[in-house]
């Protein structure tokens, strides 16, 4: 009893040793070497040295930190809320029998099939001031006045920039409403209902408080590609003008690549890493809370 | 930590080995003609024999060399090819194993190349400070018994054999460079009455005059930012001497020098300020700002010679260009001729092979052909300049009449200082009066990076 | 409901418009794309948007393909993908069945190793996944940079499946355990076969994202023999010229396999997406 005891305390790790070393091999090693790299001023071709903490000093000083960070925090802002509302507002919508529901559900989650470079380019063309869909419109109507050059306006490029993953992210959050809705007891909202409830009333204290779950997942997948965001961009601006539309992962990218900073870089994205991990410490919290049933 | 080491080393070792009997399988995998190599690889390759039966019926035994170029443009890509083809023609028994990489990821990619245990053989690259970067770091290889074989110490200007050398030895090809001007609509300035504007006062009047017909005299499109930097190295050139602006590049001067700051305030604001440049520039890669030049909206550009290659060839007629105006008679006359070149890399597979294609490469034939083909300049004299066409022979004296040639900006500079640098005239562009402060951080960024050097 | 009765309302048949409106609205950058890859750039230029294009034609397709060398990049794509997605799907759910069905210590700790990968820029792993790939002899070779995609979805895939295989009723594994079937037996007969849709919509999700990735092929390969097609397009993008109508056509051209897949997989893409939602 007792060796077959030990022997089923060693199956998981039976599972787990192939998919593990290479993990650590591939992902964990170069995390940790890349935490290293923090504390080196490594151009990528010398031996590093060890600088210390200088490329951590020198980044809380750095005005460009401070815009990316700023940029970033623009983003969750704007990811846990348009998407979030339209997409559970359409889930609504199309979680019903109305005519061409799944043309309008694969309409809206088209954009996903996009890699987001290609979402870059064609958007990019779109935001084009001279030639560009955007501006030929209002011209074409009479609103010339309100064209601008949407990517070269230090106060529009961001927000140009976040509406584009606005777009792609809208979609998504909706299937995963869907989704979620998929789950409802109908029963529940027909004896709210009879109830006397309203449409609204139903919602706001049946409907949504059952699709608590769902929003949490969204609100932290939205948060996380929030942080990650990078391609965008990098297709659509490489954060210009003058680093005004620059976020995290451009400006360590920009660092690491074009100045071949890799220490300082390695420190970017160090510093990044720490900040995403707060949300992952809460979702994990979160969900093992759920899971108690161990 | 300390418990995932031995496993790490384990499972390392374990895929070496297992990696050791893998690249056959893959190179196989590929059916692109290249695969020859393979033969030097597995001596009984039946498939591979018969495709080289088709191609060069004697030869049996082939060596390569692997050239990696950012040549990504469709008109250069075309002639970098031809220069290959031409180069397997004359070595039947080496293979060229060529890879064109975007020109902005290969600067990127270069580090992981030169790091690599089995670099490529051959890079292209730029000349100056970018290519000293990586000599001095002892990445690309001497070649100067390259130099010796060829005669290039004689058949090359002092100039170029300078920008190759380090401490007396050579370790780069110079291969093809272009000039930068005033690029100009000769039919808008006959339109208007208009002549190329020879001193700063001839070139405002010019402006002006474009201004008040309707025409935006200057087209520039900044939203990659490079094309700024031109402004600034032609205006500091102008106005202080090339001199002065090649010490500020090496980081021997200051950016808060006032110097500095009168080539913004006093030349390059009141241009913007009056509005001769087109309408948000920054939106506008340089290629789509040309469009405006085209179109006839505007009637001027600062630009390489390579915007040749992207206007229309039934148009060019009415294109034509002239030196950038001389702001103070007395300062030297700088101009920007960017080189490119080609290096051998330091740990180099195929040392022979490469010495070969590089001497091909700087030699008189594939320069012709480039020249020829794609209207750059030769360094090589000994190219027959005969067959130019007046552009080239117009663009050759406007930079053997200058005193001095620069490289540009993004090559003459750090990258890290070029980087801050043009964020900067960015921002000048946006906010004229901000120059000051502006220069200022140009100034702490310079000091930080050159007291690492 | 019939579709006569639902317009039967004024208001239902408003909000539907409304809808319909903000449907249309949203495909705009697919219709503007098309259209900008069936037009010439020198029509584009000159005439504008809105212009009537001169010619319809296919010519930019035409070019993206040659310039870009499709044909010779997309097989590569796949030679990478194919096995990417084999190995990473097949190790992710060992690793997951072992972390959603066994109590055992630093269970939870490699949960969040898993995770924590997966959320590092990775980016900046570039450089040392470089000198490793070097070091193991794999540069500029497909398995190296198989091994690096195998091993970077390695996270992501866990995570999701774990959360799915969770939700596979215990009493079902319980009564084959009792039966004497093995702990592999178990994995492989019953819990896959369960596990499918979910594994059918990561492979469509791991599919675009290997699919599409550029930066570790330029950064890991150094061959055009070996490159994937992304790296191809890149090349649509010179230093110095920006063709809109080839770079949209070629960007077009490039989604096609994405979007098969897609269409495929279209039923449990869904469901996959739903997965880390309901079931978490």
């Amino acid at each position: 009893m007792t060796r077959e005891k030990r022997l089923s305390q060693l199956t998981p790790y039976l599972f787990l040793i192939l998919p593990l070393i290479i993990y650590l091999i591939w992902v964990i090693g170069p995390m940790f070497y890349t935490f290293y790299l923090s504390l080196t001023n490594w151009d990528g071709v010398s031996t590093p040295d060890f600088i210390g903490l200088r490329n951590y000093q020198r980044l809380f000083k750095d005005p460009v930190f401070y815009i990316s960070l700023k940029n970033n925090l623009k983003w969750i802002l704007s990811f846990i809320t348009i998407p979030v509302v339209a997409g559970l507002a359409l889930a609504m919508a199309l979680n019903r029998s109305i005519p061409g529901a799944k043309a309008f559900k694969a309409s809206f989650y088209s954009p996903l099939v996009l890699s987001l470079v290609v979402c870059g380019l064609i958007w990019g063309w779109m935001y084009q001031p001279a030639n560009g869909l955007i501006n030929a419109t209002l011209r074409a109507v009479g609103l010339g006045a309100l064209a601008r050059g949407w990517l070269s306006d230090k106060n529009l490029v961001m927000w140009a920039i976040i509406a584009v993953g606005i777009w792609r992210q809208v979609g998504y959050v909706m299937v995963l409403y869907l989704a979620g809705l998929q789950g409802v007891d109908p029963g529940l909202i027909d004896a709210s209902k009879v109830d006397g409830c309203s449409g609204w009333l139903t919602f706001r204290h049946v409907i949504f408080p059952l699709l608590t779950p769902v929003t949490v997942i969204v609100v932290v997948i939205s948060i996380i590609d929030s942080l990650r965001a990078f391609d965008l961009v990098s297709v659509m601006t490489r954060g210009g003008p003058y680093n005004s539309s620059s976020v995290l992962a451009n400006f360590m990218y920009i660092q690491a690549f074009n100045n071949y900073k890799m220490g300082y870089g390695a420190a970017i994205s160090v510093v990044l890493f720490l900040i995403s991990l707060v949300f992952i410490f809460i979702y994990l919290w979160r969900v093992l809370q759920t899971e108690m049933e161990y | 930590m300390k418990k995932f080491v031995f496993p790490l080393l384990a499972a390392m070792t374990i895929l070496a080995l297992v990696a050791a009997c893998q690249p056959e399988t893959v190179t196989v995998e590929v059916p692109v003609e290249r695969t020859v190599e393979v033969q030097v690889e597995v001596p009984v390759e039946r498939t591979v024999e018969v495709e080289v039966e088709v191609e060069v019926p004697v030869e049996v035994e082939k060596s390569l060399v692997i050239y990696n170029s950012y040549m990504s443009d469709p008109a250069p890509r075309e002639a970098d090819a031809e220069q290959v083809r031409m180069f397997e023609e004359m070595y039947p028994n080496i293979d060229v194993v060529h890879s064109t990489v975007a020109h902005e990821d290969f600067k990127q990619a270069i580090r992981a190349y030169l790091t690599a245990s089995t670099p490529p053989d051959v890079m292209t690259w730029f000349a100056g400070n970018r290519a000293r970067f990586f000599i001095d770091k002892d990445l690309i290889m001497d070649i100067s018994d390259v130099w010796e074989r060829e005669g290039w110490n004689e058949t090359y200007p002092a100039g170029f054999r300078a920008m190759s050398s380090v401490g007396g030895k050579q370790y780069f090809v110079p291969a093809s460079w272009y000039w930068w001007a005033v690029y100009y609509r000769a039919d808008i300035f006959d339109q208007y009455g208009l002549e190329p504007p020879e001193t700063w006062a001839d070139f405002l009047q010019v402006c002006e005059t474009l201004k008040e017909n309707g025409v935006a005299p200057i087209a520039i499109g900044t939203k990659y930012r490079w094309t700024s930097a031109a402004w600034f190295d032609y205006l500091n050139m102008r106005v202080n001497g090339p001199e002065f602006h090649i010490d500020l590049m090496l980081g021997k001067e200051s950016y808060d020098d006032p110097r500095v700051l009168t080539v913004f305030s006093d030349y390059w604001a009141p241009l913007i300020e009056n509005g001769y440049f087109i309408e948000d520039p920054a939106a506008y890669s340089w290629s789509e700002a040309l469009q405006f030049l085209i179109n006839g909206e505007a009637a001027m550009y600062l630009m390489g010679d390579f915007l040749r290659d992207s206007y229309p060839d039934e148009e060019e007629a009415n294109l034509d260009f002239f030196r950038f105006p001389i702001i103070d008679p007395a300062v030297p006359v700088g101009e920007d001729a960017p080189t490119d070149g080609y290096f051998i890399a330091a740990n180099a597979q195929h040392v022979e092979e490469a010495k070969q294609f590089i001497a091909f490469l700087g030699g008189v034939e594939a320069q012709q052909y480039f020249a020829d083909n794609l209207g750059r300049l030769p360094t090589n004299m000994e190219v027959d300049t005969g067959g130019f066409t007046d552009m080239q022979k117009k663009g050759l004296a406007l930079i053997q009449s200058a005193d001095f040639v620069a490289q540009f900006y993004d090559r003459d500079t750090t990258p890290e200082m070029a980087d801050v640098g043009m964020n900067g005239f960015m921002e000048f562009w946006d906010n004229p009066g901000d120059i000051a402060d502006i220069l200022a951080r140009l100034e702490a960024t310079r000091q930080e990076v050159f007291a690492e050097e | 409901m019939t579709t006569k009765k639902f317009f039967s309302s004024p208001w239902r048949t408003i909000g539907y418009l409304v809808l319909l409106a903000i449907t249309i609205l949203w495909l705009v950058p697919f219709i503007q794309a098309i259209l900008t890859s069936v037009r010439t750039n020198d029509d584009l230029m000159r005439r504008g948007f809105f212009s009537l294009p001169t010619e319809i034609s296919l010519q930019s397709y035409a070019e993206a393909w040659r310039r870009g060398g499709l044909e010779y990049y997309l097989p590569n794509s796949f030679i990478i993908t194919i096995p990417s997605l084999v190995l990473t799907l097949f190790l992710s759910s060992l690793s997951a069945y072992a972390l959603a069905r066994f109590r055992f210590r630093g269970n939870r700790l490699l949960l969040f190793t898993y995770i924590g990968g997966m959320l590092l820029p990775f980016q900046v792993l570039m450089l040392p996944v470089f000198r490793l790939t070097d070091a193991l002899g794999l540069y500029d070779t497909h398995w190296g940079i198989i091994a690096f995609h195998t091993a970077f979805q390695l996270g992501f895939c866990t995570f999701l499946l774990r959360n799915y295989m969770r939700t596979v009723p215990g009493e079902i594994l319980e009564a084959a355990r009792i039966d004497g079937c093995s702990e592999f037996r178990i994995w492989w007969q019953i819990m896959m076969p369960l596990t499918l849709p979910a594994v059918a919509a990561l492979a469509t999700l791991e599919f675009t994202w290997i699919f599409n990735d550029y930066l570790w092929a330029i950064v890991l390969l150094r061959s055009d023999t070996l490159k994937p097609v992304t790296a191809g397009l890149a090349t649509l993008q010179g230093q110095y010229v920006m063709d809109w109508t080839v770079i949209t056509s070629g960007a077009l051209l490039a989604t096609v396999p994405t979007v098969l897949v897609f269409i495929f997989l279209q039923r449990y893409f869904i469901e996959g997406l739903t997965l880390g939602a309901t079931k978490g």
